[in-house]
C-alpha cells in the first residue's frame, strides 16, 4: 500500500490563499495528532504529544491574533462569537495545562487527554460552523489570501513539525517553551499583518 | 431463533409518546463509536423517514377521514422514533463525515442484502448497484482529505476498502435504462420484499441528504461532487423501487413497510454493541409490533385478507452489518464494466448511455473525475485504503 501519511496544513501542495480552507485543514491536523498521541507509548507519545501541544498554540494563536480580531471588527454580532469562542478556549487552555502537569504515561493521561480532544473538536467546529462562515462571506479573495498569509507566517516562525538534530528529546516538555512559542508566533503574525 | 412479528403484541399505541425529555438523547461518540453503530442509525433512519413519507402518499389518497386520523396517530409516533435515531448522530461530525458513513451503508447494507438475496435478477440489480456506491465512497473520501486533511479510515475504520469501484462518470444513463422489471408479488420470496424496500429507502434517505446539505458546502469542488452524486441517488432511487411490484394494494404495503422495519430493529437489537443504542432498537422494536397490528387491521377491512398471506411465517435471518471486502473484490473484477439497456445489463457501450455521456458531460470532466485532480495536485497522490492487496482489477490500480 502507497505512503498514505497526510502532511500538514502548509506542507501540502495547496495554494493557502484562502484563510478559513487553512485553518480547517488546520483543524484536521490537530484531530490527527491527537489520534498519533493516542494511538502510541513511551518516547513516542511523548514526542507526538509535543507537536500537539505545539501545534495547538500555534494555530490557537494565530486565530487570537488574526481571525477572532477580524471577526470582531467586520461581523454584526460578532463579539458575542468571538466572546462564545475565546471562553471555550480558555476552558481547552486549562485542560492543557492540567496535561502538561502529568507525564504521558500517567494513568490520568489518557483520560485528561479525551477530554481535551472532545473540547478542542467542539471548538473547532464552533469556529467553522459560527465564525469561519460569516469571514468567507463577508472577506473578498484578497482579504482571505492576507489573513492566511498571516496564519502562515506564524506557522513558519513556529515550525510544528520535528526538525531531525534540532529538538533534544526533552526540550520543549515544560510550558515555558510553550508560552515562548505563543510569543514568537504573535510578534511574527502581527509583522506580516503590517506589511500589508 | 424464530421470532413472529404477527404473534407477538408490543407497547399499545396510545403509551408511545415520548416527552422532550426521553426525545433529548445522548448521541454516539464520531471517533470512537463502532462505525457499523453509525451505519445502523443512519440505515435505521432512512427507514423512518421512509416510513413517513410513505404514510403522508398513503393518507393523500385516502378519502375516510377516520382512516387519515389512524394514520396521522401511528405517524405521529414514527415522526418521533425518526428523531430519536438520527438525533443520536453527533452535532460535532462534518457533512463530509455524514456522507462517508452514509456510503459505508451504501456500500456493506447492499452487499450483504446481494449476498443473501434468493432471486437472481434482483441480486443482479443490488451487485450492479453496490459498486457505484463503491465509487462514491472513494470519491468523497478523497474530498474529505482535502477539505479536512482527515481520512476516510477514521471513519470507516478498515471494516470497508476505500478505492475505485465503477467510476462515477459511467453512472450517468439514460433514465429510460435505470427502471428494472418488478418482483412478482405472489412468487416472491417474502425476503426479497424486505430487501427491495431496504435497499430502496436507504438510497431515497442518501438522495434526500445530499440535495440537502449539498450546497452547504462552499468549496466549488465540494459543490459540484455533491450535485454529480445526487444525480445519481436519483438514479439508483429510481433502479431500486422499480423492483418492488406495483401490483400491491396500498395496505399491503403498509404491512411490508410496518412488517420490515419489525424485522429491522430485530436484527439491529441482535447485533448492537452500544448497550444505550440497543436499549433504542428494543424499545422501537415493541413499539413497531402495534404499529404492524394496526396495519394489518387495516389490510384485512379494506382488502379483505389475510396479512399472513403476503408475509413470511417468520422473520429470516438478522439483516447483518459485517465486512464484505471478498465478496465485492469479486465483483470488482467481474462487473466493473456494465451498464443498462433496458431492464437488463450488458457490457458494451450502448447508443443511448453514449449520447447521454456525451451531453451530460459537455465535452470536460466531471466533478468526481476533478477531485481525483485535485487531490493529486494538493498530495502527489490518491487516497485508497487496500487492507487486501492490490486493486482486482489491474486497470484501477495506482499509477
Amino acid at each position: 500500500m502507497p505512503e498514505t501519511h497526510t502532511p500538514q496544513a502548509g506542507d501540502d501542495r495547496a495554494a493557502d490563499n484562502d484563510v478559513v480552507a487553512l485553518l480547517m485543514r488546520q483543524h484536521g491536523d490537530i484531530r490527527n495528532l491527537f489520534d498519533e498521541v493516542e494511538q502510541s507509548r513511551g518516547e513516542e507519545r511523548r514526542d507526538a504529544f509535543r507537536r500537539l501541544v505545539r501545534l495547538l498554540a500555534v494555530h490557537e494563536t494565530a486565530e487570537e491574533e488574526v481571525v477572532h480580531p477580524f471577526a470582531r471588527r467586520a461581523l454584526p454580532g460578532g463579539e458575542q462569537v468571538v466572546e462564545d469562542r475565546l471562553a471555550e478556549e480558555r476552558a481547552a487552555k486549562e485542560t492543557l495545562a492540567a496535561l502538561d502537569e502529568l507525564d504521558t504515561d500517567d494513568p490520568k493521561f489518557m483520560l485528561q487527554l479525551m477530554k481535551l480532544r472532545k473540547d478542542v473538536q467542539e471548538h473547532a467546529r464552533a469556529e467553522e460552523r459560527y465564525e469561519f462562515t460569516h469571514i468567507r462571506r463577508s472577506t473578498d479573495a484578497d482579504g482571505l489570501a492576507t489573513l492566511a498569509k498571516a496564519v502562515k507566517a506564524a506557522e513558519a516562525m513556529a515550525p510544528t513539525r520535528p526538525h531531525p538534530g534540532v529538538e533534544s528529546a526533552k526540550a520543549n516538555v515544560a510550558l515555558g517553551p510553550v508560552a515562548a512559542l505563543v510569543d514568537r508566533t504573535k510578534d511574527a503574525v502581527r509583522k506580516a499583518m503590517d506589511k500589508d | 431463533m424464530s421470532f413472529n412479528p404477527l404473534e407477538q403484541r408490543g407497547i399499545p399505541l396510545d403509551r408511545q409518546l415520548r416527552s422532550w425529555r426521553e426525545l433529548n438523547v445522548q448521541p454516539i461518540d464520531p471517533d470512537r463509536c463502532d462505525p457499523y453503530t453509525r451505519c445502523r442509525i443512519i440505515a435505521m433512519n432512512g427507514i423512518e423517514v421512509e416510513a413517513i413519507l410513505f404514510s403522508h402518499q398513503l393518507a393523500r389518497n385516502t378519502v375516510d377521514p377516520e382512516v387519515k386520523r389512524q394514520l396521522a396517530r401511528t405517524r405521529y409516533i414514527e415522526a418521533q422514533q425518526q428523531k430519536v435515531v438520527n438525533w443520536l448522530l453527533p452535532g460535532v461530525s462534518s457533512v463530509l463525515e455524514t456522507t462517508i458513513a452514509y456510503e459505508q451503508v451504501a456500500v456493506d447494507l447492499t452487499a450483504w442484502v446481494a449476498r443473501m438475496e434468493p432471486d437472481p435478477y434482483l441480486k443482479q440489480a443490488y451487485q450492479f448497484g453496490v459498486l457505484e456506491d463503491f465509487d462514491h465512497l472513494y470519491r468523497y473520501a478523497n474530498l474529505y482529505e482535502m477539505i479536512e486533511h482527515r481520512k476516510a479510515e477514521s471513519i470507516v475504520d478498515d471494516l470497508t476498502e476505500v478505492m475505485p469501484g465503477r467510476p462515477t462518470k459511467y453512472h450517468h444513463r439514460d433514465p429510460y435504462d435505470n427502471v428494472r422489471d418488478p418482483y412478482d408479488k405472489s412468487g416472491t420470496n417474502p425476503l426479497s420484499k424486505l430487501h427491495a424496500l431496504t435497499i430502496m429507502a436507504a438510497e431515497q434517505q442518501t438522495m434526500n441528504f445530499y440535495m440537502n446539505t449539498g450546497p452547504t458546502y462552499m468549496e466549488p469542488i465540494a459543490r459540484q461532487l455533491y450535485q454529480e452524486i445526487g444525480l445519481i441517488e436519483e438514479e439508483h432511487v429510481t433502479h431500486y423501487e422499480s423492483l418492488v411490484d406495483p401490483g400491491e394494494t396500498w395496505w399491503e404495503q403498509l404491512v411490508n413497510h410496518e412488517y420490515n422495519e419489525c424485522y429491522l430493529y430485530y436484527s439491529f437489537m441482535e447485533q448492537e454493541s452500544d448497550p444505550k443504542v440497543k436499549a433504542i432498537w428494543e424499545l422501537h422494536l415493541n413499539m413497531e409490533l402495534e404499529h404492524l397490528h394496526t396495519a394489518c387491521d387495516m389490510m384485512r377491512r379494506h382488502d379483505g385478507r389475510e396479512p399472513q398471506e403476503v408475509l413470511a411465517p417468520e422473520l429470516p435471518n438478522v439483516l447483518t452489518f459485517e465486512p464484505n471486502k471478498q465478496y465485492l473484490r469479486e465483483l470488482l473484477d467481474t462487473q466493473m464494466d456494465l451498464t443498462t439497456l433496458g431492464a437488463g445489463y450488458v457490457r458494451e457501450a450502448h447508443e443511448r448511455f453514449e449520447k447521454m455521456q456525451e451531453q451530460i458531460h459537455g465535452g470536460e470532466q466531471p466533478p468526481s473525475e476533478r477531485v481525483m485532480v485535485q487531490h493529486d495536485e494538493m498530495f502527489g497522490r490518491e487516497y485508497r485504503v487496500q487492507t487486501e492487496g492490490e486493486h482486482p482489477d489491474p486497470a484501477m490500480r495506482e499509477k
